[in-house]
């Protein structure tokens, strides 16, 4: 190969799947016999469940069984019976990600007659149609014990639980509070969101004797796995989930939910494959959300501009059901240079569906609000907000107290601010206008930790030509398909059209959650190792006795554009197969990340530049402009990689201006739908200009990359709530801004 | 592969018919095929594309006809399939994303969509392509940037691909 794959643009290897309609995606898949669960979700928020009547829908055409408490199976738990396969009992999942069988709501469905929130399963109809299933889901009656529901965060005096391992403290951030001439005392809000991913939920159950198989809309195979068996009390290795092509997830579909529990349940019961598919109504309550949530910053600086001290406390919603922290704070000790810093975080139970990882969880509503206590620093110094940030530079990891691996905010700074035209900015508010409208200009940064975890995979150099790399990960549309073709085709000298992956099966070679931006840096070098094992196997066929390389020795082969040569004589992978008889030449590896995290700190940095336009006039406000330059490391498919950050922040608009998840006073969402719930749309959609650098970060991965799945989104609701107050001199503090806080006196 | 064991779309999904009541036969042509249906009068054209036919490439993203991945062409003009019955389209001509390619040759379109990474989880990517071949054919839809976008916004993409949305959008026009 003369130029590298690595790096360079490349379409998507599964593009006309997609783009034929042929890909299959969980829903898609129609089994011979298969029947159709429905929901039945509680209508209240809060109580008990003390009745159903069923006769109607036992009556209505079609239906096969309906599933309730009342013959659900009963709960062993597994701490007290360790012994696996009990039949007709179910058993808790221990619910750990080291474990890798992590699950969104640790209950299980039907497990006590407490409803806990709106949207709760309290029931399932089996029909033989999806119509069936639904009209009679429709005939269940419930009566309930109702109790006064705490409808959310914002609507309770509860102070939370404190989550011990999330507080930090370094320094005196309040004996240096106290003693500095600039600081302020402020609390931002973020309101509750959805994911709403375009997929729904879909699950599709079914048994061959004790081995079950599923088709899940899932981000992660292996742990949905892991999961279902801990459940089942069966082996791992009796359980099969499939997520060939996911509608992607922004992390509701990271651990799986109990739609999937019931309906494996209602496979065994009915003996059929059965297919769930969540309506748009159910995925808002039972399927995870970014909890809404609340943070108090004191800030102070001197009166050059050097931050003296932060606080951070934040408090955010968890369910009844199960204690979901979110880590709010997390990025801010390390993002600034401040010698003082503490954070803290505290979880308020409220009847809501438990919370879940949403697109750079914790760190993207924290950011939010650093990044605007950084704009409202500067305003209180009457300095630039870009010159206030590069006066705090952390010229290393000020938490981990190590050097960075790579920090380029500087030139993310200098590149984004450049193209925006942020000298020509006019500081005074209001100053900049078009017409009838007000110009305002804001900025904030952008970070998202690197993360990498373990991986195996496997690599076939096949005697028809093809090299198929196989995975247990999945991509969700982040392009995952494509960077491990580029991998081994970068390896093998072959042309990524004849490279086949699999991914999206828990029965191939373990892989990763697709989330928290570190599939790539987890995923590439397993698929490197596997890759160079093939090869050396192959070698190793090449030279043995009686091969067309016999005598030689292994290292003195070289393996260029697919194809062994000792110098002399130079085969194909597939005419060397095809003299052997042989089918194909097998390699695997496992990668794990070493002790790299001991000498550096890897974390990925950006700036955002916005503007936008307020016309007081008719009262609208629109984003008009985003200029980012975000340090990726390498973007191994700049074409993909740049779609990700241009996604993530239209996520970011959404967060700074539309997207809320509102819960009546008792507890019952009134906006659970795509026309009611905002989220951004093409006329929404303003000039965006995304440019990465390609910093290369080694000392992560042989491959240089970070990921870049979060942190488009993270600082970008903060850059237009500044660019509003350029415009309006309002300063929200409480996410999405709303047009009343903008027309309000 | 358990697929090939069970899946098996011909004779998959039959409702019981001893407790079915009420079918509807229907008569349409799908993608240029014609087909019968027999369904009851509640079946939306979606899910008969989807769980009778086996037509999975048109997506149910809300089943409420506000976000755009079920759109298909109904004697050419786009429409949210799940917000019409499959019995009220007797001798219609329905065209999905199964029908765009020809003969192995994909739609322009669907090229642009390839070249300019016009999706990211490719779900509402059916639902954009048939909003924007309708539209190209449409002529009272402005060629510019601002018009395209207002026209395509029935169709959401949660992943926020819409600015190369936009552009595979303009490309297919110049070549089309």
């Amino acid at each position: 190969m003369t130029e590298s794959i690595i790096g360079h643009r490349t379409t998507r290897i599964d593009g006309e799947l997609k783009l034929t309609g042929k890909a299959d995606y969980a829903a898609d898949h129609n089994l011979l016999g298969q029947v159709y669960g429905y929901p039945v979700p509680s209508t209240i928020a809060r109580g008990r469940l003390v009745g159903l009547d069923l006769e109607a829908a036992r009556q209505s055409p079609g239906v096969i069984e309906i599933i309730h408490r009342g013959n659900f199976p009963a709960l062993q738990h597994s701490d007290n019976n360790p012994a696996c396969g009990s039949e007709g009992r179910l058993f808790h999942s221990p619910n750990t990600m080291a474990e890798q069988n992590k699950v969104g709501e640790a209950r299980l469905p039907f497990e006590d007659d407490g409803i806990h929130y709106e949207g709760q399963y309290i029931a399932m109809v089996i029909a033989d149609t999806f119509e069936h299933a639904r009209a009679a889901a429709r005939l269940v009656t419930a009566r309930y014990e109702e109790e006064k529901a705490v409808p959310g965060l914002f609507q309770t005096d509860d102070e939370g639980e404190e989550a011990g391992d999330e507080a930090v403290s370094r320094g005196d951030p309040e004996g240096a509070f106290e003693s500095a001439p600039v600081k302020f005392d402020h609390t931002y809000t973020i309101a509750m969101e959805t994911h709403v991913a375009m997929e729904m939920h879909a699950s599709i159950a079914y048994w061959d004797g004790d081995r079950l198989t599923v088709y899940e809309s899932t981000q992660g195979v292996v742990f949905q796995r892991n999961a279902m068996a801990q459940i089942f009390g069966i082996p791992p290795e009796k359980v099969t989930v499939i997520a060939h092509y996911i509608g992607s997830g922004f992390g509701s579909k990271l651990f799986m939910w109990p739609h999937a529990v019931i309906t494996a349940v209602a496979a065994k019961m009915v003996g059929r494959p059965v297919k769930t598919v969540l309506s748009r109504q159910q995925n808002f309550c039972s399927a995870g959300n970014r909890p809404a949530s609340r943070q108090r910053i004191r800030m102070a600086a001197d009166r050059d501009g050097r931050l003296k001290s932060i606080r951070h406390d934040s408090q955010n919603e968890t369910s009844f059901v199960d204690a979901y922290t979110e880590s709010v704070g997390s990025g801010t000790p390390r993002v600034y240079a401040c010698d003082n810093v503490s954070v803290s975080q505290r979880r308020v139970e409220v009847n809501h569906g438990t919370p879940t990882s949403m697109r750079a969880p914790g760190e993207v509503s924290g950011s939010v609000a650093l990044e605007i206590a950084m704009d409202e620093m500067a305003i209180e110094l009457g300095m630039d907000p870009l010159e206030l940030r590069r006066r705090n530079f952390a010229e290393r990891d000020p938490s981990a107290d190590l050097p960075w691996s790579g920090n380029h905010l500087r030139e993310c700074w200098d590149d984004a601010s450049r193209r925006f035209g942020w000298e020509k900015r006019n500081p005074e508010i209001g100053s900049m206008r078009d017409g009838h409208e007000i110009i305002g200009w804001g900025m904030a940064d952008a970070t998202w930790e690197a993360m990498r975890s373990h991986c195996k995979a496997r690599v076939e150099l096949r005697a028809d030509g093809k090299v198929q790399v196989a995975c247990g990960t999945q991509d969700i549309g982040t392009g995952t398909y494509t960077i491990v073709a580029q991998t081994a085709s970068e390896l093998t000298g072959v042309p990524i059209e004849r490279i086949e992956v699999k991914l999206g099966d828990s029965t191939l070679p373990a892989g990763p959650l697709s989330g928290g931006s570190m599939a790539t840096a987890t995923v590439l070098p397993a698929v490197a190792g596997a890759t160079r094992d093939a090869i050396e196997q192959l070698k190793q066929l090449a030279i043995a006795d009686g091969a067309p390389f016999e005598g030689k020795k292994a290292d003195a082969l070289t393996f260029e554009s697919g194809a062994l040569s000792d110098g002399n004589r130079t085969l194909s992978f597939a005419e060397l197969l095809d003299k052997l008889q042989r089918g194909m030449a097998e390699g695997e590896a496992s990668a794990a990340p070493g002790d790299e995290q001991d000498k550096f700190s890897f974390r990925s940095f950006g700036a955002h530049f916005v503007e936008i336009r307020w016309d007081p006039g008719i009262s609208r406000l629109r984003v008009s402009r985003v200029v980012s330059t975000i340090d990726i490391g390498r973007a191994i498919n700049p074409l993909t990689a740049r779609n990700q950050v241009e996604g993530a922040i239209v996520m970011g608009m959404g967060m700074g201006m539309f997207e809320e998840t509102e819960y009546d006073p008792a507890g019952n969402i009134y906006n659970n739908n795509y026309a009611d719930y905002i989220v951004p749309v093409h006329a929404d959609i303003p000039d965006i200009e995304v440019e990465l650098l390609d910093n290369p970060d080694f000392n992560f991965n042989e491959f240089g990359a970070r990921g870049v799945g979060e942190i488009g989104i993270t600082g970008m609701a903060a850059a237009i709530s500044n660019a509003v107050y350029h415009a309006t001199g309002k300063r929200i503090r409480d996410m999405p801004i709303k047009i009343a806080d903008l027309i309000a006196s | 592969m358990m697929d090939d064991s069970v899946h098996s779309p011909d004779d998959a999904l039959q409702p019981d018919a001893s407790r079915s009541s009420n079918t509807v036969t229907v008569s349409l042509t799908i993608n240029g095929e014609p087909v019968t249906l027999e369904v009851e009068p509640n079946v939306v054209l979606l899910d008969a594309l989807r769980e009778r036919l086996d037509l999975t490439g048109t997506k149910k993203g809300c089943d409420h006809g506000q976000c755009g991945a079920c759109t298909v062409l109904i004697d050419g003009h786009s429409a949210n399939s799940c917000l019409t019955l499959a019995v009220m389209h007797e001798g219609c001509e329905i065209t999905t994303v199964e029908g765009l390619a020809r003969d192995g040759q994909l739609h322009p379109v669907q090229e642009a969509f390839l070249e300019h990474d016009a999706y990211q989880c490719g779900y509402c990517t059916a639902g954009q392509m048939m909003s924007t071949v309708s539209m190209l054919n449409d002529k009272r839809i402005g060629s510019d940037d601002a018009s395209v976008k207002e026209a395509m916004s029935g169709n959401i993409c949660r992943c926020g691909a819409y600015k190369n949305i936009l552009s595979a959008v303009q490309s297919a026009r110049a070549k089309a």
